[in-house]
């Protein structure tokens, strides 16, 4: 099931996506995460529930990470499932991003 | 030359009608035996090119069908994917230069990376296009390549 939330905890903020995230839901990602960038100021994106991403969902990952990145944000991606890393990978993008395996790597 | 097709369906040019497409997609590759890894590879770029049909050739209008054939010839998947939208010029349908960090245009790049050929063409005198995308998938026993599926003239069509 398709699930995005926002847990925010002091200047640090987690988006948790789940499920597949494709055209039918990547705008409402991709509010998610600036939402969380204009409130916090660091977030990470919880992808280890993400059984599929298409080039909308990661173009909401590369807004969020340019936007972090021009405004001195910090960003990471945490936990990305395989289906995740291999898209990226696809996109060259995997080392691109800042990825961290736990959530407290990511508000360290 | 016609093949069985191993998979047909028309659907709504919606993103919604998205998951059901890649459900079935897969299910056909799987039952033609196609290795896990390279289901997922096809399925991604068969979805791309549905999302820019629905994005550029119908303009996100949630109007319009897109047709899917799935066949096997000589050995190679052949994808065929027909709208009935605008022409679109195919000179301005090309992957995008990886090195630049940017959101969006990413889903050509994985077609191409993906599909061992691809061609995207109007159809001539009867609206819409036809993307045809081949693959000789990488499973043990394919066929041996006896001059590869050919791009034109899919599904009957003519085209420009």
């Amino acid at each position: 099931m398709n699930d995005c939330k926002t847990e925010l905890e002091g200047e640090f903020a987690l988006v948790r996506v789940s499920g597949e995230v494709d055209l039918s839901w990547s705008q409402s990602v991709r509010k998610a995460i600036l939402d969380a960038l204009a409130k916090a100021r660091a977030v990470g994106v919880e992808l280890s529930g993400v059984s599929y991403i298409d080039s909308s969902g990661i173009a909401a990952l590369v807004e969020g990470f340019q936007n972090a990145r021009g405004k001195g944000q910090k960003f990471s991606l945490v936990a990305a499932s395989q289906p995740v890393r291999a898209v990226l990978q696809l996109a060259r993008l995997d080392r691109v991003f800042p990825m961290v395996d736990s959530v407290e790597a990511a508000r360290a | 030359m016609s093949a069985r097709a191993l998979l047909k369906l028309e659907m709504p040019a919606q993103a919604e009608a998205l998951k059901p497409m890649r459900d079935a997609l897969i299910a056909a590759l799987r039952r033609a035996g196609v290795a896990a890894p390279e289901q997922d590879r096809l399925v991604l770029a068969v979805h791309e090119a549905a999302c820019n049909v629905i994005r550029h050739a119908y303009g996100n209008s949630g109007e319009g069908r897109i047709r899917l054939t799935l066949t096997r010839q000589r050995g190679y998947l052949r994808f065929a994917l027909r709208d009935f939208a605008p022409p679109v010029d195919p000179k301005r349908v090309k992957p995008r230069d990886l090195g630049e960090c940017r959101p969006g245009g990413l889903g050509i790049n994985f077609i191409d990376d993906t599909m061992d050929r691809w061609c995207l063409r109007p159809i001539k005198r009867r609206a819409g296009n036809i993307l045809v995308m081949c693959r000789r998938p990488r499973t043990e026993g394919a066929a041996a390549n006896s001059g590869g599926a050919g791009c034109g003239n899919a599904d009957g069509e003519q085209v420009a």
